[in-house]
């Protein structure tokens, strides 16, 4: 029994490589071939991020005879990456399992069905893990000195690395169990959550090179101090320096840990497990409802898919957020940015800095490609559109209309920023907001009519047309492909062509390519989404 | 009401509906009953606006669909047998967006809603989200939102699948008495006990090709509507 539910949960984790999520459909060997070839190299890619961060530090540490705090910094990387990775399907692994009724159905032991999740759990972990692990292993091989003893624990390390990644996770998937139902925003919260995830990694990833300087300076007051706060890891680190009583007391910590876990697991799994899946119930109040235009209707439809889905805000609105933050940081660093624009080496682009703030603007307002799976997003639901006496061209422009509002609002205060900041002539004054407005409405209709050509309808989960699908990649990296390829053009032709002149010809082309995809939309666009 | 004039679909080379005509009449329950596969989807479809046909006339109070879809989709409603509705609205949320798209006035929908949605006991979900609601939960959601702009055909394909017994009993009340006040209903059904209890008239379909037509005792006869059904699927 416990055999056959391992295997089921082990061709659960490895779905992802021999079944197309789009399908369903298993892949010919050719295909799970290619793709793992493509995982591994992500994979190395990623670890090679890892092993240039090992290297930095592994060689100064051992010389100062403190080997295990390089096991103690790349062993917590590894599991902020294994908890960060594991964390949020933990939630849904455990406690919302579409199988989950079936196995519960089984005479099976609540505490084995727990069992065999977990070890879902920890297989995701361990593989987040092991891109920090590996290079730091190689690493250490390459710069420590052997010893079997040693050799021996580091190999196991990352095993038992992972039951304490799996230890965390769990008790936060446990945590959000708990709390999941209650949260009144729960989108909100996911999107804000995840901002402060991306924006703490870019911080860390920011001041990684001085943070490492800064340890390797103070490396003995550092390793004083963390030898307590992380006791596990500081075990772990003389384990693998081959200190075998080291790696009994690294075990058994792991160990006492996770029987902790599983036993205040396995008590509560089946009250949360089989708890109701809906949401809390909202009462309702017979109050008069406010009457809306049909246009008015479609655009809060469209608003509300938008703010109902945490990936889509976090995949296609990322922009929304990022604009007027660097409008903010324009404003703060104004001065440090107008230094760098008038150091002499700046020279030979000063006449064109107006044309790179719009190529600037334009980048940033292109992260948001909320069009680009708008169509595909209807999935099931489209039969209501089609069958509702509404004109698609309406439909489509509601689409439109959510795009360019949640793209033009925030980039009012950037582009005022910019123009603060470089202080154009008029003319430029006047084309700047122009030429910005004139880019998001192309990639808005672009979106759409990218979307309109490759829809998908037959999802299971929003994730496959918000982020696995060919129209966003197309919306999202066309355009930044685009704003280049202007200003590669303009590079060639800066010297026949003045920067006002060229941008009141980018003005020109744009508009054109406007008319001409808003047409496609509302006349051929509008007849392949009736016929969808 | 609903007329239906030599209908063909096809997709590729199969033939879904092949020269379908029929004929609903303003105050008429019409059953539409056939095995899977049989074309009864795709005829609806077509009736509704959302699937294209390859010919034939399909016309709601006079108005061709092909001509004037807009028109006809605003006199109909549709309740398919699967409702996807959107998930990321609560049903209150739903229901008003279905009323502001058929223009219905703030009095209309309050009091229609909350007909409605007692009769179906679910005005406490209203406030829930449709991700949250069971089948029969967005079932019932489908046929308020059906019934908020009174619409003169209703079409609906196995309506009461997923629906409680007293839900059901509700519904087919509803639809007796709209077709009472001069509407028209045309559904598919697979519970032939049902059809031949509740339909004036019924059609049978097999291959895309309409089998027989007409009145409950026309089509029937002497014997039950289940007999005349499996004799005419044992035909080849």
């Amino acid at each position: 029994m416990t055999k056959a539910l391992f295997k089921k949960q082990i061709m659960e984790v490895f779905a992802w490589l021999y079944k197309d999520r789009k399908t369903g459909k298993i892949r010919s060997a050719k295909g799970i071939m290619m793709y793992a070839v493509l995982y591994l190299i992500v994979f190395a890619f990623l670890g090679s991020v890892f092993y240039t961060v090992a290297q930095m530090l592994c060689k100064p540490l051992l010389d100062a005879q403190m080997g295990w705090i390089y096991w103690c910094l790349m062993g917590l990387i590894s599991v902020f990456l294994g908890v960060f990775g594991s964390v949020f399907s933990t939630y849904s692994s455990l406690y919302q399992a579409k199988d989950n009724d079936l196995l519960l159905s089984m005479p099976i032991p609540v505490a084995r069905i727990l069992l065999v999740r977990l070890f879902g759990v920890y297989a995701i972990g361990l593989m987040y893990e092991l891109i920090v692990m590996i290079p730091t292993i190689l690493v250490w091989f390459m710069k420590a000195p052997f010893s079997l003893v040693g050799a021996v624990c580091v190999m196991i390390i990352p095993f038992m690395l992972s039951i304490f990644v799996l230890v965390l996770s769990a008790v936060l998937g446990w945590v959000v169990a708990l709390i999941a139902g209650k949260l009144k925003h729960k989108n909100i919260v996911t999107v804000f959550i995840s901002l402060v995830f991306i924006a703490g990694y870019y911080y860390i990833y920011g001041k990684a090179y001085s943070l490492i300087q800064l340890l390797l300076q103070n490396v003995e007051a550092v390793g004083e101090k963390i030898k307590y706060a992380l006791y596990p890891l500081y075990q772990m680190g003389l384990a693998a320096e081959g200190n075998l009583l080291s790696m009994l007391v690294f075990s058994a910590i792991i160990g006492v840990l996770f029987a902790a876990v599983y036993f205040a697991l396995s008590r509560s799994f089946l009250g949360l497990a089989t708890a109701n899946k809906g949401a809390a119930k909202k009462g309702y109040k017979n109050k008069d409802q406010r009457v809306k235009s049909v246009s008015g209707a479609l655009l809060q439809k469209e608003f509300r898919r938008f703010l109902g889905s945490a990936n889509y805000m976090l995949n296609c609105g990322l922009g929304i957020i990022l604009m007027p933050i660097a409008a903010v940081a324009i404003f703060w660093k104004a001065g440090t940015i107008q230094e760098i624009l008038s150091d002499p080496i700046m020279q030979p682009i000063q006449n064109f800095i107006p044309l790179l703030a719009v190529a600037a603007i334009c980048m940033v307002s292109s992260m948001n490609d909320i069009t680009s799976p708008s169509v595909s997003l209807e999935g099931k639901s489209i039969w209501l559109v089609q069958s509702l006496p509404i004109i698609s061209r309406h439909v489509l422009a509601a689409k439109l209309k959510l795009h360019l509002l949640l793209t033009i609002v925030p980039a009012i205060p950037l582009v005022i920023a910019v123009e603060w900041l470089i202080k154009p002539d008029l003319s430029f004054a006047l084309l700047i907001p122009v030429a910005v407005l004139l880019f998001i409405v192309l990639m808005a209709s672009f979106g759409l009519f990218i979307n309109l050509k490759m829809p998908n309808l037959n999802w299971t989960n929003e994730i496959i047309p918000i982020k696995q699908s060919m129209s966003v990649m197309i919306a999202l990296f066309g355009g930044w492909i685009f704003i280049m390829a202007l200003a590669g053009i303009y590079y060639l032709l800066r010297s026949v062509l003045s920067p006002l002149i060229y941008l009141l010809i980018v003005c020109t082309l744009l508009l054109a390519s406007c008319v001409i995809f808003i047409r496609w939309i509302f006349t051929t666009g509008a007849k392949i989404f009736s016929e969808l | 009401m609903l007329k239906i004039e030599h209908l063909t679909k096809n997709y590729g080379d199969k033939k879904a509906v092949d020269d379908l005509s029929l004929h609903i009449k303003p105050g008429e329950i019409y059953g539409f009953i056939g095995h899977n596969g049989a074309g009864k989807t795709t005829t609806i479809k077509a009736c509704c606006g959302i699937l294209q046909y390859d010919s034939g006339e399909i016309t709601i109070d006079g108005v061709s669909m092909k001509q004037d879809p807009i028109t006809c989709k605003s006199k109909i409603a549709y309740i398919p047998d699967n409702p996807d509705l959107y998930e990321f609205m609560t049903g209150i949320q739903f229901l008003n967006f279905v009323a502001d798209i058929f223009g219905v006035t703030a009095e209309k929908r309050k009091e229609r809603i909350n007909k409605y949605a007692d009769a179906f006991e679910i005005t406490g979900d209203l406030g829930s989200p449709i991700s949250a609601y069971s089948h029969g939960m967005k079932q019932k959601l489908a046929i308020i939102s059906a019934l908020l702009h009174e619409p003169k055909l209703i079409i609906m394909d196995e309506p009461f699948v997923g629906l409680d017994p007293k839900a059901t009993h509700l519904l087919k009340g509803i639809m007796k008495d709209m077709c009472s006040e001069g509407s028209a209903i045309f559904f598919s059904t697979h519970v032939l006990e049902v059809a031949e209890k509740l339909c004036d008239k019924v059609a049978i379909i097999k291959g895309g090709k309409l089998m027989r037509s007409g009145t409950m005792e026309e089509v029937k006869g002497d014997t039950s509507l289940e007999n005349v059904f499996l004799d005419l699927e044992e035909e080849k």
